[in-house]
This record gives C-alpha cells, structure tokens and sequence, in this order.
C-alpha cells in the first residue's frame, strides 16, 4: 500500500525499513510503524476473530481500546498492536481463529446467538447437574484469547523505577503539557505521562488551524519542544497510566524503545499534585454491525492517514457526532480519500466552516442522519444510513466507515482517584463534581473543544497543582482563571446512544461479544443496575476494560430506565486500567535474602540450601535426606553447625535488667558472671514466643541470643513492653554482627584445645559457662557451653567478618577427630532425641510455657518488674485439657509418620510435631502436642497421616529426652 | 595446613582487583582493572562503624564532633560522618584519614561485621538509586549530607546522600551484612544500563577528598 507522503504530520520514517511475519509470511513495515499500522499498510483488515461468536474483527481504534487487533508476537499472546511500535524481525500471529482470519471454522457460531443470551452460562447447561462438568470444560476451552505454554520464558528485561515528583501530570496533550510548564514555572518537579510515543495528543496529527496561523499540529509539537528542553518537566512517553491510588501514587508502565534498556518497565510515582488530563476517547458509536472490519473511529481514520501516511480506505461513509468527524472528512477528502456521505447525527450545531468545506468538495452532508448497518460478509462493503427515527434509510457503497457518536472523557484516573462523576447534560460527559484532595483535572474531560480553552485549562490546573505543592501563585492563579474564562466554554455534547437498530447483532463491547440485544435481555431480566448488568452480560470485562462500552453502557440503561441519563453514572474503574505483562510487575525480580558468612563455604562442602525465613540455610549435607552420617558423626566425634541465623543483642544501660526481667520469664538477676542463662519469652496469654540464652557481660551490660525467626521483633518487642515505664536502656542488634558455630561432639574439646590457647576443660568451663577467649590469639570469640543436640557442644560467637576463617580454621584442627558439617535436618534429629523443643515447631500459638514441658523456666516469685504473660501463666498452670507436649515411640518401628499429621480418636486429639527415625535409638520417636488427657505415660496414641486410607498409625507415650536422659554426654 | 587469617567482606565483586592492601586482616582493593570513568559501586565494609546511643545525645561529642541536633541531619568532618538516627542513637561511619577515637563507655557498640557498607558515586547514581528505592534523594527541601533510614531494593538501610550535583552525586548505604550479596547484585543489575562498575578504595578516597576540599 503506498504511504502518503511528505506530510508535515508524520510519525513513521520512511527511510528505514523494518521486516516482520506475519502467518509466516514475510512483510515490511517502516520504523515509527505499530504493528497495527503496519500490518494496515499491507493490506491486511481482518485482526482476529471475536471471542464467542468468531466474527472477523479490524482496526477500530489505534490506543487498544478493544481486543480486536490483539495478537500473539514473538510469542507472546495479547500483546495490543495498536499501541505496540514494530521491531525488525518481529514474528505475528492471529489469535482465537481456526483456520484463517478470513475463513475461519468456526464462524458459524455467529449464527447461534440465539443459543447464548445474556448470562447463558449461568442459567443453562445445569440441568441435569452432570452436564455442567462436561459443559465447564467446553466453555473453559472457548474461554480467553491467546495461548501460553506454562513454562513460557518470558523474553527480554523488565525493569522499574520509583520516581518522587512535586506534580504529576498524566496525559501528554495540549493541557497536559500546559499544565507541566504552568507547574514547572513555578520552580517544582514535574512529572509528565504520555500514552502515546510522543506528546501532543490530539493536536499531533490535525492540520486544522490553531486560531493563530498555525496549525494544531504544528502548534503541538512546539509545546512538546519546550516541554522536553524544560529541565524541570521528566516526560515519559510511550506510557501507560494503570493506577491512582491515596496520597497521589501513581503507577504506570513504559514500553521501551531502541536503545532502551527494558521492554517495559514499571513506574510507581509518588507526587504532592496530581493533573489529569488524559483527554477523551470517542464514544463508540452503536449500530448493527458496529464492529465490521472497514468500520473505524474518527481519530483512527485520521491519524493512519497522517501519523502512518495510510490511506484508511477509497471510498467512505462518514456517521459522527462532532465537528471532529466533519473536520475529518474534508481532512481525508483532500488527501484523496473519496467520501461518499457525511452523515451527522446532530440536527444543528456544526462549525459552519466546516460545513462550507465539505460544500465546497461537493461531499453530501445530512442532517439528524445515523447510519445503521454495516454490511459486507467478512469486511465493509455497503451502509445503511437511517434518519435518527429510522423512517428514512439511504445505502452507499463503501469500504470505509468512520463512525462515531462523540466524544467522552477518559475518567479512569479519576475514578480510581475516588473523584465523584456526575453525568452534565450540556456535554454528555461524565465529569468530575468533587475532586480530591490535590488532584485536578484539565483539558477536553471537561468538555472543552477549543484549543485555546483547553491550553488555558491546562495552565489553571498546573498553577493550582503549585499551589497545592505550596507555592504562594495567588497572582498567578487569578490570571489563568481570568484567561479561561474569556475563551469558550465546553461544547454541546452529542446524547444519542444507539441508532434505531433491534440490537441483535450491535456490539456495545466487542472483547465480550455484548450486543445491545444482550443488555436488554439484562434489563428484562430484572437486572436494573450497570454494574450487575455489566456482570451478567461481561460487558466491559475483557483486555480492553471499559474502553469500548465505558459509557456507552451506563448510558443506555439509564436511556432504557427513561431517566433521560441525569442517574448515569459510569461503572467502577478498577486498577490495572490497561492490562499488561505480568513480567513488568515483577520487574527485575531481585530476591533478597540473607546468607550466612559461611555460606559458599557450606555451599562448596555439598551444602543443600533452603530458603527459611529471610536466610537461605545448609540444610543437608548429602542427597540422603536421612543425613544419618551427618547425624552419627555428631553422636560419634564432632560437626560443625552454622547458626549464625541466631537473633544476638546487646541490651545495656541502668534499667537493662528491668527490661530482661519485663520479658524474660525466669529470674534474671541470678544470671552468675560467667554462666548463661536460658530462659523463654511469652505474651500476655502466657503463651510461649522465643527462647534463648542471656549473658551478663559486665554491670548493667547484657547479650542475649533469641531463635532466628524473632530476631526481627525482638527490639520492637521489648521497647513495646516497656513503653510506659521510662527506663533507661539501649539496644543493638548485632544478629549479622556475630556469626555463630556450634561445635558439637564428644570430641569438641579436642578440636577447640587445638586451636585456642584458653583452657577449655570442662573444669574451667563448665556446662552453661561462658567465656570470652582468642582463637590462635587473633580472632576473639565468645563461647557458650550449651547442648541443644545433646552433646558436648561450644557455641562460638565470632565477629562476622572473621567467621570463614574461624570455620576453615576449626575444620582443618578437627581433622583428626573426624569433624565434619552438619545442616539443620540433622540438628532438628538430634535435638528430637534430645526432646528439645524449637519454638513453632513444638509450640503453636495456643501452648503455654507449662504445655511444652519449660514451666520450670517461670519465676512466680520475681520483683521489680511484671513479667509478660505472669498473669496468664498463673491461670492456665492447673488449667485442665490443654495441650500438652509428649514423647512418643512407633508401635511399628518400620513406620515414621509425617510431621503435622493427626492425632486421633473419635475425634482430633492433636497432631505430631516432628518424628523421624532415630539412628541413635534404632527406631522411629517424635514429639507431639496431644490433649491432656493422652500426655499419661503409656497412652496409646492413634495417628492419622494424610492419605492413610483410614489405616491408623500407632505409637505409646513414652518419657523423654530419649537420648541421654541424664545429661552426661553434654556435661562431659 | 595453615589457614590464614582473614577477615572478609559480606560482597565479592567478580571483577579482577588491580591492587589491593591487607590492612586488619581485611584485603582492601584499592583499585579494579577497566573502572573507567563511573558511576561507580564501592565495597567500604572494611571501613570501622559504630552506634552510638544516649538519652542525653547532646552532651556526647564522639571523636570531639557534635551529633546533629535533627533525626536525618549529618555531620562530616575529619574523615568521620555522624547521623542522626533518632533521638536517642546515631551511627558513626570512618570514611578517611586516621580512625577516630571513640568514647570507651558503654554508649558506642561497634557494627563494622554487622553490616555491607557501599558507596555509589559519579554520574547516574540517582538514576540508578531510582530503581531500588522510591526515597527521594533529589528532595530540595533536604541538604546534603542528609539521612535516609528506609529500603533499598526491599531492605531496610541507611543511606547517606553526600553530594548531589548536577550530573554527579555520591550515596553511602548500610545493609545487615546478610543481604550483602544480594544487595551488590541489585545494585550492579540496576547500574548496568549506566555503566555501573566496582570501583577501588582509592576512587572513594579521591572523591572524598574532593569533597571534603
């Protein structure tokens, strides 16, 4: 299709060719092109196939305001080609046709309309029920458009960003861009969005004169000049606007160009002052046949012709609403595009200029005239035009229809702003009667058609949006108030909704295939409201949101109610307002997580690594999950835990103890220099949260070690439970200070003898002692003698940054004792056998400190400080029927039943907390939390494991620790 | 066999060090091959930081410099940053020149190994900043050095913002030392497009100092 050249309008640069496939075959395209306008120029017409009745579907609209010209490129599906801008080598195919665009199988289903009303899915295909799961898997399958392998690799890079500005104007057009100089004039930040690649909204691509010489275009582009050289104004263009949400944060997305680094990325912007002025879309005019391939909006028509240099059609018929179409139609007529008919809704109102050109080119103009019928097969080729009561009918031969019934405001920005709409009869508009707090609103959404008026407009809302950043523009503010008011005011609107058509085949949404027909039956129906009604016919519910049926729908039904629209009102706009790639939400995707000091080295030693928590953790240190080596070699020599996940804090000051004693349930000022202390936390319902040990370092300085998942909490934890007292303390967090080795086995000592000149005997340091020494007198350690898995153990605090080497170094000294690593699978066995408990494991939110066994830990007689959780704890002491934690042995030892699996009766009784397989014991045992009633030594517990087919598993109470219940291994 | 001592930084950039210093047992690089000429990311980990908490901030002077009065406010002097955290803390980070000497009492606790410490300088940093955080380091109402104490890329972090001029700035950040590798990446990921490279010890000292001048 030759391009029409040298138009001072053009976007495409015809210079450089760009090739592309489409259905494999081989085109060319210009840069600057869309896909859409590229695919137009040659000579392609029918995009796809509508969703339910398979009709052929064209170019309506060039912002994607309908799934019509959706297609699957470079494989991935829906991608809009109306706003995507083409790439060499692009490949393209067709959605949701079988067979061709043109001759497609299952186009008869246009004939079956009759078998799916309004709602047809929710009333029939349910009777008898068993038809409904054969018919679900028909419906599902004729459901959505496009397709996606599940493991489709998204290609490309997606990025985001978090920009601050003072003002964010969204919408590039003449008010827009007023609006940003306005508001950057006064010396703020301003942020401008654009949809389309360029600014000057629908100024960019009209001849028409600006009322000073000059054209609209030409008048456009040199605001977008002085825009972009405005060092204040940030211009993203090629954005998508998808949210406005409270304290004016707006998200959007930008398509990435050549030479960007992204295909898209995310934008989340926060600004003081919002500026909407995101202009109108036309309001899709409604007829049988509305949508055929041939039959286009009037903005459409006119920029293929100047933004693409493509002349839509040869012959058109024109049916519109506003001076834009009659604007439009000598625009075209003198490009060579023979017109054959203006047809204009309104009896009266015309630009007498413009009625005079269309004279003057001979184009026959009438009056109060509608058209309503497309015809042609699969794309136009003949319309019915109509007087606005159908009693006259004309019909011309025609390959192009340019139909529209006026224009309507883009309101999506506002509504998600919560700005109040109101329907104004004088414009047809949806127009906001209360704004929010600093947001405003600029431009042709009000209904204004001027150019002037709407510059004028632009520059009121960016001074008020100063204003709302604090600037003092009182000044300034009269002035542009005073300038908007000389100019003119809004232009009277165009009310007719639908042509005088039944509505069988008159699509008021076309990505729902919803007609007219269907919103009636709706109506009959009983559904009065548009917004149930917009849920039963899913009319504006597809890729397109409300693009196409926005206001068209809330306007026929308030016309259907006979309310003569003054109680229309537009259905919500929810946020993502125009849909795109998951993969621009999840952006470059960084998962932050935390790793221990020892983790590559862990890594390298066969370490298989979990994600717990924030931390990624050694796990195994084999592929034999069991990891019975890793275990028996605890038990046998010596292992090496890293644990440096442990919360550690250093509390210090005069009221430290008071805080200690506050949140500890045991005693805190026995803690003994030298020792540990291990004691546990609650909340107010005495329930257990943490347990850990605390060291007192010198006077009034303590350091404490909490479980890993609380270490997060802990400061918050203890500054909440003493806000009201007003003591004097300080805490740090030093948990990514310290790394943390526990050195277990009973040849620990050996290896520790080795390496530190300190005497390390069990004399010197004894069991739940501490000591600070230096490893091969450079790297100082603290060093608590604790047991958690059961045997001799030194856990070894080291600064973070010396952690590597006191690892390597602790490794190569235990050589000869056999030392190796250990993960956390191990440590949970070990520990099992032991029956001591960790927090959430053997602990839900229900136990109380005495349900776990660790009442012992509770000092009922501590001064000075109200313990948290005391007053719960002395009620649920005795308190009867509640959990309690258990030991158990498996009755066949070949069996080990999952962890959380039921303890039963004739009713759940509890559940297992962790079992595994002893290798120590030789035999399967666990912990459980079982009703108080089942705690009795000897009871037989029933197990219910998931997927057990009603075969219970059986197990005996048995006391615990199962593993050296006198202690001697780790007091050696 | 001997394992040597070292002490080691949270971040390893895979870009080979054309010199480096042991100095503490820590492997300074000073300098990269190919760093040219910025933005560039800068491992300070090595470089000593303490907290420093009272009740009564006013009255302590740590390394003889007053702590600004102003949670967000910092001070740079002699080498040594102070910032404001809150009303009762503040952190202490040496950037140059002899370590200070701080009060032995019990108000400092030093945090060197608890966190990453890295320095983002030259051309594009905010550009690059943009990408991981919504913080807003061009805020005019704010003067440098300011204190931010919020994420970067969904950590939570101080961060110092030391120069902001035209064309050019320098942000410090601090992070628990866990995130460190996944911070550096981030940080390189969100640079690539500006040519973000690691850079030397010396490329901050020069910056530093210029700063200072």
């Amino acid at each position: 299709m030759k391009r029409l050249e040298n138009l001072p309008t053009l976007r495409i640069h015809p210079e450089k060719t760009l090739r592309f496939e489409y259905r494999k075959k081989k085109l060319k395209g210009l840069s600057g092109d869309t896909l859409a306008s590229a695919l137009y120029a040659n000579g392609i017409r029918i995009f796809s196939r509508s969703l339910k009745y398979h009709r052929p579907r064209g170019l309506y609209s060039l912002d994607g305001e309908s799934s019509n010209t959706c297609m699957q490129v470079n494989g991935i599906p829906n991608v809009c080609t109306e706003t995507t801008l083409l790439a060499d080598g692009m490949q393209l195919e067709p959605q949701n046709i079988s067979g061709s665009p043109e001759w497609d199988m299952k186009g008869f289903m246009d004939n079956l309309d009759w078998a799916m009303p309004a709602g047809f899915y929710y009333r029939s295909m349910h009777k008898p029920a068993r038809i409904w799961p054969i018919a679900l898997k028909q419906v599902r399958k004729a459901a959505g458009l496009g397709k996606i392998s599940p493991d489709f690799q998204m290609p490309g890079r997606y990025d985001e960003i978090y920009p601050t500005a003072d003002v964010c104007v969204i919408g590039g057009g003449p008010a827009g861009m007023s609006a940003a100089l306005a508001a950057a004039e006064q010396g703020l930040r301003v942020i401008l969005l654009e949809i389309r690649p360029w600014l000057g909204g629908f100024f960019d691509y009209r001849t028409a004169d600006n009322g000073n010489g000059t054209s609209l275009a030409q008048s456009a582009r040199q605001m977008a000049q002085q825009v972009e050289q405005n060092a204040s104004v940030r211009v993203f263009t090629h954005t998508t606007v998808v949210g406005v949400y409270n304290n004016n944060l707006v998200t959007a997305f930008q398509k990435g160009r050549d030479g960007d680094s992204f295909e898209e990325r995310y934008l989340e912007i926060r600004a003081t002052s919002v500026v909407v002025a995101s202009g109108c879309i036309e309001r899709p005019l409604l007829f049988d046949n509305n949508e055929r391939p041939g039959v286009m909006q009037i903005g459409c028509a006119q920029r293929l012709a100047h933004t693409y240099g493509l002349l839509p059609g040869k012959q058109a018929v024109f049916s519109i609403g506003h001076d834009l179409g009659l604007e439009a139609a000598v625009d075209l007529s003198d490009l060579g595009l023979a017109v054959a008919c203006v047809a204009d809704i309104r009896e009266d109102g015309q630009d007498p200029v413009l009625l005079a050109a269309l004279k003057e080119r001979d184009i026959p103009f009438l009056r109060g005239w509608v058209a309503t019928r497309a015809q042609g097969s699969k794309t136009l080729n003949k319309v019915t035009l109509a007087t606005k009561t159908g009693t006259l009918t004309k019909e011309f031969a025609c390959d192009l229809l340019v139909a529209s019934a006026g224009m309507t405001p883009l309101t999506g920005p506002l509504s998600l702003a919560q700005a109040k709409l109101a329907y104004e009869p004088y414009t047809g508009f949806f127009i906001p009667k209360q704004l929010p707090d600093k947001v405003q609103v600029a431009g042709r959404m009000l209904g204004l058609n001027s150019p002037a008026s709407i510059e004028a407009s632009g520059q009121l809302a960016g001074v008020i949006a100063a204003a709302d950043c604090g600037k003092s523009v009182e000044g300034r503010l009269q002035e542009a108030r005073a300038q908007l008011n000389q100019l003119p005011g809004p232009d009277q609107g165009c009310k007719l909704v639908t042509a005088p058509v039944q509505g069988r085949k008159t699509f008021i949404c076309f990505d729902e295939d919803t007609t007219i027909k269907n919103v009636k039956q709706a109506l009959e129906m009983g559904f009065d409201a548009t917004e149930l009604i917009k849920r039963f016919t899913a009319a504006g519910t597809g890729p397109g949101q409300a693009g196409i049926p926005g206001h068209n729908l809330p306007l026929f039904v308030a016309q259907y109610h006979g309310d003569t629209q003054a109680t229309a009102m537009p259905t919500t706009m929810r946020a993502p307002l125009v849909g795109t790639f998951i993969a621009t939400y999840a952006g470059s995707n960084h998962d932050m997580c935390k790793r221990t000091p020892v983790h590559e080295s862990q890594k390298n030693a066969g370490g298989i690594i979990r994600r717990i928590g924030v931390w990624e953790r050694a796990r195994y240190f084999s592929e034999d999950l069991s990891c019975r080596e890793e275990i028996e070699n605890v038990r046998q020599n010596v292992g090496l835990l890293d644990a440096s996940t442990l919360g550690k804090f250093r509390l210090w000051g005069p009221d430290a103890l008071k805080a200690l004693q506050r949140v500890y349930v045991s005693d805190m000022s026995k803690i003994a220099d030298g020792k540990v202390r291990y004691s546990a936390m609650c909340n107010d319902d005495g329930c257990i949260i943490d347990d850990g040990v605390v060291v007192k370092k010198a006077e009034n300085d303590y350091y404490f070690t909490t479980s890993t998942a609380r270490a997060g909490a802990t400061v918050e934890w203890l500054r909440y439970h003493t806000r009201y007292d007003g003591w004097r303390f300080h805490m740090v967090n030093l948990t990514d200070a310290f790394g943390v080795i526990n050195m277990a086995g009973p040849n620990a000592r050996k290896v520790l003898g080795k390496v530190t000149d300190a005497d390390v005997s069990d004399a010197a340091f004894p069991y739940a002692g501490y000591r600070e020494f230096m490893i091969q007198d450079t790297i100082p350690v603290r060093s608590m003698r604790l047991g958690f898995v059961g045997e001799l153990s030194f856990e070894l605090h080291v600064p973070s940054s010396y952690m590597q080497t006191l690892w390597d170094i602790l490794l190569d000294a235990g050589k000869a004792f056999g030392i190796r690593h250990f993960g956390l699978e191990a440590q949970n066995v070990l520990r099992m056998e032991k029956a001591h408990l960790i927090i959430g494991s053997e602990s839900e939110q229900r136990t109380t400190l005495h349900d776990v066994g660790l009442g012992f830990l509770w000092d009922r007689n501590k001064s000075d400080a109200k313990t948290v959780g005391a007053v719960a704890l002395k009620q649920t002491e005795n308190q009867e029927d509640r959990l309690k934690l258990v030991g158990f042995k498996m009755e066949d030892p070949s069996r080990t039943p999952k962890d959380g699996s039921l303890i039963v009766d004739s009713r759940i009784r509890g559940h297992v907390c962790i079992a595994r397989h002893s290798f120590t014991l030789k035999e399967p045992v666990g912990l459980a939390l079982v009703d108080a009633p089942l705690a009795a030594e000897g009871t037989r517990l029933q197990i219910y494991e998931d997927e057990c087919n009603g075969q219970h598993l059986h197990a005996t109470v048995v006391p615990t620790p199962f593993y050296d219940p006198e202690g001697k291994q780790l007091k050696m | 066999m001997t394992v040597e001592i070292k002490r080691r930084s949270p971040l390893t950039f895979s870009e080979t060090p054309l010199k480096t210093e042991v100095r503490d047992y820590w492997t300074v690089v000073q300098e990269y091959e190919a760093e040219n000429d910025g933005p560039w990311v800068i491992d300070l980990s090595h470089r000593s930081r303490w907290d420093l908490q009272d009740s009564d901030l006013a009255n302590v002077q740590p390394a003889g410099a007053l702590i600004p009065d102003a949670p967000g406010h910092c001070a740079f002097d002699n080498g040594v940053l102070i910032n404001r955290m809150n009303r009762t803390q503040a952190s202490i980070w040496h950037l140059a020149g002899a370590p200070p000497e701080l009060p032995a009492d019990a108000a400092c606790t030093e945090t060197t190994d608890a966190t990453l410490f890295l320095a983002l300088i030259g051309r594009n940093i905010f550009a690059i900043a943009e990408k991981l955080t919504a913080l807003d380091f061009k805020d005019p109402a704010k003067t440098v050095p300011f204190l931010y104490q919020g994420p970067f890329s969904h950590v939570p972090c101080q961060i110092v913002t030391l120069e902001r001029t035209t064309g050019s700035g320098g942000i410090l950040l601090t992070c628990s030392r866990g995130y460190g590798r996944d911070m550096g990446h981030a940080i390189l990921a969100a640079g690539d497009e500006f040519g973000l490279r690691p850079a030397g010890e010396n490329t901050f000292l020069r910056w530093i100092e210029a700063l200072s001048a």
